[in-house]
């Protein structure tokens, strides 16, 4: 399909390179000025609040601090919650972008669940907290209704919501829509007509998936479970209000320093938040490289 | 479109997808028994939607959202395009810069603001409207990961290069490719990305409250401590009304179906 | 705008012309739920003219030196003029310059225990932790720290915040202390308290509210008095909340005042002062069951109605740790509840 238009851009005349360099790069000032003046500007204020103290003298102990367990405890709570949830947010809401674009599902299902996940992305925070606490707490309905209409407790069997692994389970609540909403599309480009087209010529269910949908739709997966990763790695209110702490996560540690009642060293929150923008930097790089090489599937 | 019998693998999507709906749907509705524990019956109800509060600051995040839907596709839709034509290059750069916005806690993102553009000489807070740019400008910072990841994933499935190619041969200029070629075929992902935003707009409290502004992340964090069975009943309308939102933008972007096919190309 | 005169408060008239000129009061931390403050703002408003702009309600004590700090320069709506802070975050507040010092009128009959000398800071009111309970769910009401670890009150007991970052959480642990044994000096008893609470799995390691308490997943909620029977005036019944103050162990907790060193609106925010400290202001606290620290000079001069009187829960014997006891507690509690009490993280699933 691509053969002829290939063939278009080879033989377009390449522009001189050092002064189209230049323009090139013009259009991207927009951005950079935009994050610049709301994010970098802002971020730079973060970067200098975390070399001081209480006070306000320059120091470099809250760097020092962050060698204490309970925040490296933190930091490899924070990590393993994300992935979890950005793995198992990734896979499920995949399938179910799939299911209502490619499935053979009702089209009018596809518009349903792509409005509902612009909605339940940002469903967090205690309103969330309390929704599971209403269906699955101690007394919460679902809770209820399996013990005494299906004689099965939950609870006694070993599940417990106020946990790392009930907060996961609270935080698809968001991560599943986030990933339909960004597959989409791409699932989109996924043509029908490839589909049968690798039926006719006899490919099973596995070599379609394996041979074309999945090296295609790869860099993109990949590229959304990051956002899962990030999403859930920034994560706060929720986790504050279902499990009032217990599960420790650089964030909470992050705004007990900050906004608490007690602990306000406003400093090492600043240098916890630079500690995850390590993080996060170390994760886009891995994208980054993981992404390159699927991309090279696809040529 | 073909009416297929129902085969083994949609037999497999259908149980997904109904295990996706009880998993959303079945929170939704423990909120909403609960909120009909209220005495008397639905009063709950009657109190959020007869709140002038709740109506006044469910407005302003609304009108917040569509600015700021309006900033970021504006923003970032040249940006992913010029990114992936002409300076793959600056890819991770600008992709670090999008994934930011998580790892930054609202409150330093507030704070930052606060302390280059409240202070002298700006004092921007001091001047009609000015918190309400500093609050735009920080939410279109906040959709960035969202909007980015959503637009370059459409422009991922559609071949830019013919695209532009064939246009530039015909004398379009840039705006005329972006706005009548390009656009057209990001719909569902700008879609995609004005459904995240506006719901990050209208959940969002932090940079909200810190800025002292009539949002509505400030009034639900208000309400739940003053009241048991109304937050329910709030959370349930918000869903509602924000839902509603969505459906409203999903069918204005249905406009027409055409995607722009590269002549020769199948 | 017309002033509606408040009775039991009668302004300076200086003051009141240099608050007016400013037009504007700036508070922070200040739910209209807490300590009858609702009420009390929208009296305030109508017999001063003033606009009050009401700053981020739900913060915590460190928010508001935060907001100060944060905001040195800057006039805006989000600069606050007074704060209501912790106890402990009055000296603290000293310390990083926060605080100009001000003595209202009714100066020398403040509890002296509560203030700063110098004026800086000065306590405004008090109450003491209590179980609020919900007697639809918990039928046998407990009477004390010790009853809550009966097997009947199995996964009931809920603190109204994380021991580790909320004010009230860490010092419902330092109250269950002096219930168990220990004193105020020495905290490591309500620490015992918790572990045994968990490991008999009456504790609910979860934020316990209103909603929550409503609801019977966390029926008997540690929090303030004045919070409680808020809460229980609130759902009138629905269901019936009773409010226990405990028969050991009556820990107290005040907050103080200060005016903002950086106050955009002083002379707004020494009016404020002038009327919180006023029979009006004093009275409205109570109303809102919080005891006002002239709560003895109003008794000695009966002002206090009768109806309002009766409402009030006994808290003879309240005991009210010095700073040094609770940044002592605090230290104490945020720094072991992991380790000790809390709930391991990775818990099994079935």
């Amino acid at each position: 399909m691509t053969a002829p238009a290939q063939t278009l851009i080879q033989g377009a005349p390449k522009a001189r390179p050092g002064r189209r360099r230049w323009a090139t790069l013009l259009g991207l000032v927009p951005f950079f000025l935009a994050a610049f003046l709301f994010m970098l500007l802002p971020m730079a204020f973060l970067v200098a609040g975390s070399f001081q103290d209480v006070n306000g003298n320059l120091t470099t102990q809250n760097y020092a601090d962050l060698s204490q367990n309970f925040i490296v405890d933190a930091y490899i709570t924070s990590i393993r919650v994300s992935l979890a949830t950005a793995v198992a947010g990734g896979v499920f809401g995949f399938l179910l972008a799939y299911a209502v674009i490619l499935g053979g599902l009702p089209h009018f299902l596809r518009t349903a669940l792509m409005t509902f996940s612009g909605v339940a992305s940002n469903f967090a925070g205690i309103p969330l907290a309390l929704a599971f606490i209403f269906t699955l707490g101690h007394v919460g309905f679902l809770t209820l209704f399996l013990r005494d209409t299906l004689g099965i407790d939950i609870w006694a069997h070993g599940f417990n919501l106020y946990s790392e692994i009930g907060l996961d389970f609270t935080y698809m609540y968001f991560q599943f829509p986030l990933m339909v909403l960004i597959m989409a599309p791409a699932i989109d480009g996924l043509r029908q007509d490839w589909r049968e087209a690798s039926a006719n010529l006899g490919a099973t269910s596995g070599q379609y998936w394996r041979h074309i949908a999945l090296p295609i739709l790869t860099p993109t997966l990949l590229g959304t479970m990051i956002l899962l990763f990030g999403n859930s790695f920034g994560a706060q209110a929720t986790a504050y209000a279902l499990t009032a702490g217990q599960v420790n996560l650089v964030t909470l540690v992050i705004s007990d320093q900050m906004s608490g009642d007690v602990l306000h060293n406003v400093g090492l929150g600043y240098a916890l938040a630079v500690g995850m923008v390590a993080i996060m930097a170390v994760a886009i790089t891995l994208y980054t490289i993981l992404q390159r090489r699927s991309e090279r599937w696809l040529r | 479109m073909m009416r297929l019998r129902l085969t083994p693998a949609q037999v497999f999507w259908w149980i997904v997808f109904i295990l996706g709906v009880l998993y959303f749907f079945l929170p939704l509705l423990a909120t909403f028994l609960f909120s009909m524990r209220s005495q008397p019956l639905f009063s709950a109800y009657t109190d959020t939607l007869t709140r002038g509060d709740f109506w006044s600051s469910l407005g302003y995040s609304f009108v917040i959202g569509v600015i700021t839907i309006v900033i970021s596709v504006t923003l970032v839709m040249p940006t992913a395009f010029w990114v992936r034509l002409r300076v793959p290059r600056a890819r991770p750069f600008v992709e670090f810069v999008t994934l930011l916005p998580f790892v930054i806690p609202p409150v330093v993102i507030v704070f930052g603001l606060l302390s280059i553009y409240a202070n002298k000489p700006i004092s921007l807070t001091t001047v009609p409207y000015g918190s309400d740019l500093l609050l735009v400008g920080a939410y279109t910072m906040l959709s960035l990961p969202y909007m980015y990841r959503s637009i370059d994933a459409g422009l991922r499935a559609i071949d830019i290069n013919t695209l532009t190619e064939a246009a530039q041969s015909m004398g379009a200029g840039w705006t005329r490719i972006l706005v009548q070629i390009i656009l057209p075929n990001l719909r569902v992902s700008i879609l995609s990305g004005a459904f995240l935003t506006l719901a990050i707009v209208v959940g969002e409290f932090t940079i909200a409250a810190y800025l002292a502004r009539p949002a509505f992340g400030p009034f639900i964090a208000l309400i739940g401590r003053n009241e048991a069975y109304t937050p329910a009943a709030v959370s349930i309308v918000s869903f509602g009304l924000t839902w509603l939102a969505m459906g409203l933008i999903a069918f204005l972007g249905r406009g027409s179906r055409t995607r722009v096919r590269v002549a020769g190309a199948h | 705008m017309s002033i509606v005169p408040v009775a039991g408060f009668t302004p300076d008239a200086t003051l009141l012309a240099a608050a007016q000129k400013e037009g504007t009061l700036n508070i922070i931390a200040i739910p209209t739920d807490w300590c009858g403050y609702g009420p009390m703002i929208t009296a305030f408003a109508g017999a001063t003219g003033l606009k009050i702009n009401s700053i981020t309600p739900d913060a915590g004590s460190g928010d508001e030196l935060t907001a100060i700090t944060s905001n040195k320069t800057n006039a805006g709506p989000q600069a606050p003029d007074v704060i209501d802070v912790g106890y402990s975050f009055g000296a603290q507040a000293v310390s990083q310059g926060l605080l100009q010092p001000y003595k209202v009128a009714t100066w020398s009959t403040i509890d002296p225990k509560t203030v700063d000398p110098n004026g800086y800071w000065y306590g405004d009111y008090y109450g003491v932790l209590s179980f609020a309970v919900n007697t639809s769910v918990i039928k046998d009401v407990p009477t004390d720290w010790k009853d809550l670890l009966k097997p009947e009150y199995a996964h009931s007991v809920a603190l109204a915040g994380d021991p580790t970052a909320s004010n009230q959480a860490i010092q419902s642990v330092e109250a269950s202390a002096l219930g168990n044994g220990g004193t105020l000096d020495n905290a490591q008893a309500g620490l015992d308290f918790f572990k045994q609470l968990q490991q008999a799995g009456n504790f609910v390691p979860t934020v316990g509210g209103q909603g929550t308490l409503a609801s019977g997943e966390t029926p008997i909620l540690i929090t303030w008095n004045y919070l409680a029977q808020g809460y229980a005036d609130k759902l009138a019944g629905n269901p019936a909340i009773k409010v226990v103050i405990p028969a050991t162990g009556k820990f107290g907790g005040i907050y103080v005042q200060g005016i903002s060193a950086y106050a955009p609106h002083p002379n707004a925010a020494k009016l404020w002062e002038e009327y919180l400290y006023s029979d009006a202001g004093q009275l409205g606290w109570l109303a809102g069951y919080c005891y006002p620290t002239r709560y003895a000079d109003l008794v000695s001069r009966s002002v206090i109605p009768q109806a309002l009187s009766a409402k009030l829960p006994d808290v003879s014997g309240a005991v009210f740790a010095s700073a040094a006891q609770l940044a002592a507690a605090k230290t104490l509690i945020t720094g072991n509840w992991k380790s000790e009490v809390g709930v391991s993280v990775a818990t099994a699933a079935p």
